[in-house]
């Protein structure tokens, strides 16, 4: 489906009794929509907002620091560009009350209510989803005034009590400890709010805010965590409410345009082999050198050296040989011949087989498992003693720079790519890293190894042919 | 005690044990948490001799647990998770609903390979024991005083790890997401093979943290420092130097080297430390070195995946260890300095208490010639009570007492909204 083609442009003058709901930029969506809505006005919101969201994801992708000022312009301008004007209106935090302003809440409204409808069919397109929402919900809120918080809260009947200054004192170095950014000079001007930890567990994954007995103690700059908290749990569940009763809409012209919109989202999850040729697992030495991403390329040298890989590692590097092609049986084999370099069959039988066999979806819940995307990669953390994980993103530069120099890379090239990495550029870093290995750039900027090992696979074929 | 443990003998002690000294009751009691249905509705695992693995077990009632035990003789018990549903009626057609399970953490020793100067793989000892005595102190003091957690219930492994169950009420209906949240709360060590440094603190030291390092800072001039000798050797100081940032590296090296022992490299580092940071040669992120080095060597290492998942299995308490004999014992924090691996009961040495206690009191029952009613008194003396497993059990009952007592106010509670 090509949402970027040209589109009449549906007008609809907001109905006067809606006004009511749309008076504010920031919304949490709890009003569900009533009036009537044309077939072809629905099938318009729900592309823009896919557009919307797409962006959102791609700026990301761009390697902006997320909610930085160059990630924020970049979702701007690629708004601008596509003629999606109207969000770009809800992201300076005015809380106008001009017509236009009314026709972006209304589309922001509707549009959200019909993606819930596409995107509540499977698990991973709700989290996709809500975790999109979320940063969208968060770009609004960021560029409100601190009277716009207060308003929006009142709106919503949200009630923050800020503890008294007393308490405050009590408390006051551990929260500046606690909380980064925090100075004497800000925390004697601004209020703290007490707050169950359940309601901002961002905060708590990155030690981020004073923790006692179960409370968090969050300066109002931290409100939108709660918030974004609540929003994610009634939104969680109305999708799986949602997904519970979507058999009842028998409408063909919804289905057909709901069932496509979610189809298109994903880009390729590299679950089947797409190139059909079986890799031998004699030749995975010489593919790992030629063919693979760095990080696959470590996970494979480590193996041969140690043996043995920890449980990520091996589910990791697992998914990614049988999605290049490795036949179940010589997938088995490969890890077994590795493995009983250091302990014996039995054991290997008794405490990995089954390991194996889960991942290519012969046991268990006998579902053969998509391979890591290099986002999942990239998010996912590495502790000691394990050898995946992004090479541009979790090695130390020094490392990464040997590592290079023994894969003989030129000095120059290899400059590029730690001038990538040190600005958190980690996929456009593997995309270099691919041009010189290759000496051209991949088709699209990496992001899947086993997209690399794809582009890499369909270019010396085509140089093969071209002899 | 002589008594030595082979493994071969498990198929005739187990069932001795799972009848005579296994305490099925309180344990019953535990799982239950005052309704009966919370028992029958979790999932309990069996592993047999022969590593025959049977999931999705659960069991109605108490008798039917001792009886399944006994009959089975499991060497080893996870406990999963209660489902909406008895796991045991699983079939192809209903998915089980995970209702609840207790917060759990599980520290291995082998995840403190890199650092572990004395041991390594599954060989534990005294000295290296003292990561888990630090282990559990931080952790402990974490889930009480920043999450308000009451009853935790910690468990030696069996060989070389600990387990904590965190069992209140508001802990045991957490989702996935708040629990791997408490777990990267206490994720501090990260990085894999490509990463020498660690642990990264940047401003000011969460309060947390803090409170961790003044409780390494009791053991680490004589575990971390005298005991794995963490700078003693060549390699192992330029182990260390590799996590100090590379424009002050040499500075630290030239100084450090001159010195022999590990106790006098880490002064002469805090030293040069003191130096360079009065004379603003420091950057930014060099601030915590010092911080960022007793974490490293010293703050818990866990096995994040055990705590993060609802539905995740654990290794129940009062186990038989099959390679090692020893049980799962209970321990108490506080006293967690005391904890000595080779005072750990083995079950040969249980069934040689027993025997002796029995052969005791005969005799001295022939040489006094106590009344009919004494005698009687005697016999009903529970054997667990005549072995080492008595401590144990008593830190379990003591641990069930708190919980109980507080169901037992709740219970209270909610008669009075009835009434």
């Amino acid at each position: 489906m090509d949402t970027n083609a040209r589109r009449r442009r549906i007008h609809t003058a907001v109905v006067s009794t809606d006004a009511g709901i749309y008076n504010h930029d920031l919304s949490l969506y709890s009003d569900f929509p009533k009036n009537p809505l044309g077939l072809p006005e629905f099938e318009e919101l729900a592309l823009e907002r896919l557009q919307l969201l797409r962006i959102i994801e791609n700026a990301a992708l761009k390697g902006h620091k997320m909610y930085s000022d160059d990630w924020r312009n970049c979702i701007k301008e690629d708004l601008v560009k596509n003629n999606l004007k109207k969000y770009v209106r809800l992201m300076n935090g005015a809380n106008g009350q001009g017509g236009a302003d009314f026709q972006a809440r209304r589309a922001d409204h509707l549009s959200h209510y019909i993606l819930r409808l596409a995107y509540c069919r499977s698990e991973d397109l709700r989290r996709w989803f809500l975790s999109r929402e979320m940063e969208w919900f968060k770009i609004k809120f960021m560029a409100q005034t601190s009277a716009g918080v207060m308003q929006f809260l009142n709106i919503n009947s949200l009630k923050y009590m800020p503890i008294s200054n007393d308490i405050k004192d009590d408390i006051k170095s551990e929260l500046m400890d606690s909380t980064p950014g925090l100075s004497h000079a800000v925390l004697s001007t601004i209020d703290i709010y007490k707050v169950p930890f359940t309601d901002v567990l961002p905060l708590i994954k990155s030690r981020r805010t004073y923790l006692k007995e179960g409370y968090a103690f969050i300066p109002m700059s931290d409100l939108v965590v709660c918030i974004q908290s609540k929003f994610r749990a009634t939104l969680s569940e109305s999708l799986n409410q949602i997904n519970h009763r979507l058999s009842n809409v028998d409408d063909d012209r919804l289905n057909d345009l709901l069932c496509n919109l979610h189809n298109t989202y994903t880009g390729k999850e590299y679950i089947e082999n797409p190139n059909k040729d079986a890799v031998d697992i004699g030749d995975l030495n010489d593919y790992s050198k030629k063919h693979f991403p760095l990080c696959m390329r470590h996970l494979h040298e480590v193996l041969r050296a140690n043996h043995h890989l920890r449980h990520s590692g091996r589910l990791i590097y697992g998914l990614f040989l049988k999605s290049i092609g490795v036949l179940y049986e010589q997938f088995i084999e490969f890890w077994r011949q590795e493995f009983t370099k250091i302990m014996d069959n039995n054991k290997f039988d008794k405490d990995y087989l089954y390991n194996f066999n889960h991942q290519f979806g012969k046991v268990g819940k006998m579902v053969s498992y998509a391979p890591y995307s290099c986002i999942k990669i990239i998010m996912g953390n590495v502790g000691p003693g394990e050898a995946h994980g992004c090479p541009f993103k979790h090695w130390d530069v020094s490392y990464l720079k040997t590592k290079l120099n023994e894969y003989g890379g030129t000095q120059e090239s290899i400059q590029e790519v730690i001038n990538l990495v040190t600005n958190g550029h980690y996929q456009i870093a593997c995309t270099k890293y691919f041009e010189c290995a290759h000496g051209q750039p991949p088709v699209n900027s990496i992001n899947h190894p086993n997209q690399y090992f794809e582009e890499s696979m369909t270019l010396i074929k085509g140089r093969n042919k071209d002899k | 005690m002589s008594a030595e443990y082979i493994e071969e003998q498990l198929s005739y002690l187990l069932p001795i044990y799972y009848k005579r000294l296994f305490p099925s009751l309180p344990f019953y009691r535990w799982l239950s948490y005052g309704k009966s249905t919370n028992f029958s509705k979790r999932e309990i695992s069996f592993t047999l001799i022969g590593d025959i693995y049977l999931r999705f077990q659960s069991f109605d009632t108490h008798a039917d647990f001792v009886n399944e035990l006994c009959k089975r003789f499991p060497i080893k018990i996870d406990i999963g998770c209660v489902y909406q549903t008895k796991p045991r009626d699983k079939n192809m057609l209903t998915a089980l609903i995970p209702v609840f399970k207790e917060v759990v953490f599980d520290i291995d020793m082998t995840d403190y390979d890199e650092i572990r100067t004395c041991c390594s793989g599954a060989d534990v000892c005294n000295k290296c024991w003292k990561f888990m005595a630090i282990a559990s102190k931080i952790i402990d003091a974490t889930l009480r005083e920043d999450f308000g957690f009451k009853h935790i219930l910690w468990v030696f492994s069996g060989r070389r790890g600990i387990h904590a169950w965190v069992c209140d009420e508001s802990a045991r209906t957490l989702d996935d997401n708040v629990r791997s949240a408490i777990v990267e709360y206490m994720y501090v060590i990260k990085g894999g093979l490509g990463t020498s440094k660690k642990v990264n603190l940047v401003g000011n030291v969460h309060h947390s943290l803090k409170r961790a390092l003044s409780i390494i800072d009791k053991y680490f001039i004589q575990s971390i420092l005298k005991d794995q000798d963490i700078l003693g050797t060549q390699e192992r100081l330029d182990c260390f130097l590799n996590m100090v940032d590379e424009e002050v590296r040499e500075i630290f090296r030239g100084n450090m080297r001159k010195l022999e022992t590990s106790e006098q490299r880490w002064h002469s580092f805090e030293k040069t430390f003191a130096d360079l940071q009065s004379k603003g040669q420091l950057s930014r992120g060099g601030r915590n070195m010092i911080e960022e080095m007793k974490l490293y060597y010293a703050y818990p290492r866990l096995d994040v995946n055990v705590s993060k998942a609802l539905n995740h299995l654990l290794k129940a308490p009062f186990c038989v260890h099959p390679k090692t004999g020893k049980i799962c014992i209970p321990f108490n924090v506080k006293n967690v300095d005391n904890f000595d691996l080779n005072n750990v009961p083995t079950l040969n040495q249980l069934m040689e208490q027993i025997d002796l206690y029995d052969k005791k009191t005969k005799e001295q029952d022939n040489m006094t010639m106590e009344t009919d009613e004494s005698t009687l008194n005697k016999f009903k003396i529970k054997d667990y009570k005549k072995t080492s497993l008595l401590g144990p059990v008593n830190i379990f009952m003591e641990f069930l007492r708190g919980l109980e007592s507080k169901s037992e106010k709740r219970k209270m509670e909610n008669a009075d909204l009835n009434f």
